[in-house]
């Protein structure tokens, strides 16, 4: 890894963190505010590409084993990873990785403003709602004890706002590829 | 952003840290093995202990432990009514089990400790090329330094906001806040090779 890629992901490593520490943001178009953080692992994918933005999403975690209060609310240290939702934590490094390797498959610089912004949509719902989902479902059916169907049913209340802010996270993949373009990853 | 860690001279302070997150992992593979309510219930006891042991005033150990334990009470109320109580409580015990535990570890372990101990974890990958260990600290300290610039970024782009009477938007916030702070990664590149810290790069 080149010192460029490392202070990248350490940076939007610090870019996640910051956004659980700042205060909610609000959309414009519906009054619930958002909690910013988990759009940033979509961002990291949608930014970085797999590699490199899984491995924000892993630096991120890493600070949360090391005991700093890193997560949204101020929650961090080795217990967060003893809740019955860690899967959706662990599930944000393979996220951010399918979220990233989607967005250099199917995004150039050739496309319509249109394309890229339906295909980081895309990569974003795939890498950041299919598999995240994936993951945090099987830990709470099986670490939880709730069984497949209804950890299934009770993780459905999350999708809309999720479904929202990859919509948001396609528009800044959009206007971060247009100002400072990383991908495709430079080697 | 204060570290969870505590200061002070306990038996957990005192035992090294990869004893402590050995055992830890230890302990949650047997804890997901046992399904046995009696044991877990000696072992959630044994684990409140030394969590106690720590020196944290009750007030804050509990508050620490709110966040995770209002999620796992969640999830064991949905399991007591649709699932067997056993099993409910065998999830109970064992997720609190484990919680007192990580806490109690993290809060007598400092991050220079942590990352020495992943250091020499990583250190056997080495030499397949996939992870230098010494990049683990490096990128560590890296996010603790700039997280505050990011935040004073945010504010001033906040302020920008208002002073032209615009809404603070994401999409308006979040864009130039990530274009701005990736845009120092060039110049942040060239200072930590000028200074020769990553050794394993020629």
């Amino acid at each position: 890894m080149s010192t460029r890629d490392l202070v990248l992901t350490a940076l939007f490593a610090a870019i996640i963190v910051a956004l659980g520490l700042l205060p909610p943001i609000t959309l414009g178009f519906i009054p619930v505010p958002i909690t910013a953080q988990s759009l940033g692992v979509m961002m990291a994918g949608v930014v970085l590409g797999a590699r490199r933005g899984a491995i924000a999403v892993l630096i991120v975690l890493a600070l949360v084993a090391a005991g700093q209060p890193v997560l949204s609310g101020g929650r961090g240290g080795l217990a967060i990873f003893a809740s019955p939702s860690a899967g959706f934590l662990i599930g944000w490094i393979f996220a951010a990785f399918v979220t990233g390797y989607l967005s250099e498959r199917l995004v150039n610089h050739q496309q319509s403003g249109l394309v890229q912004g339906v295909s980081f949509f895309l990569a974003a719902v795939i890498g950041c709602i299919a598999v995240l989902y994936a993951f945090g479902i099987t830990y709470l059916a099986t670490a939880g004890g709730m069984g497949f169907q209804k950890a299934f049913v009770g993780s459905m209340a999350f999708i809309p706002g999720d479904v929202i802010k990859a919509f948001v996270a396609a528009l800044l993949g959009r206007a971060v590829m247009v100002g400072y373009p990383l991908l495709p990853a430079r080697a | 952003m204060q570290s969870l860690y505590v200061e002070g001279n306990s038996a957990m302070h005192r035992l090294s840290p990869r004893v402590k997150l050995l055992s830890l992992a230890i302990f949650s593979v047997v804890l997901f093995i046992s399904t046995d309510i009696a044991l877990l219930s000696i072992a959630m006891l044994l684990a409140a202990v030394v969590y106690g042991i720590v020196g944290l005033p009750l007030r804050d150990a509990l508050r620490r432990l709110r966040p995770v334990f209002l999620t796992i009470a969640v999830v064991a109320f949905f399991n007591l009514i649709f699932n067997p109580w056993h099993d409910a409580v065998v999830t109970l015990l064992r997720l609190t089990t484990l919680m007192l535990l990580a806490a109690a570890v993290t809060a007598t372990t400092t991050i220079t400790q942590f990352i020495d101990e992943v250091t020499a974890l990583a250190r056997p990958l080495e030499r397949t090329g996939w992870v230098q260990p010494d990049d683990i600290g490096l990128s560590l300290g890296l996010v603790l330094r700039f997280v505050p610039e990011v935040i004073d970024r945010y504010q001033a782009i906040r302020e920008a906001h208002r002073a032209r009477g615009l809404k603070v938007r994401p999409t308006t916030v979040l864009a130039p806040l990530i274009i701005l702070t990736l845009r120092d990664a060039d110049n942040i590149a060239a200072a930590i090779d000028a200074r020769r810290i990553r050794r394993h790069v020629s």
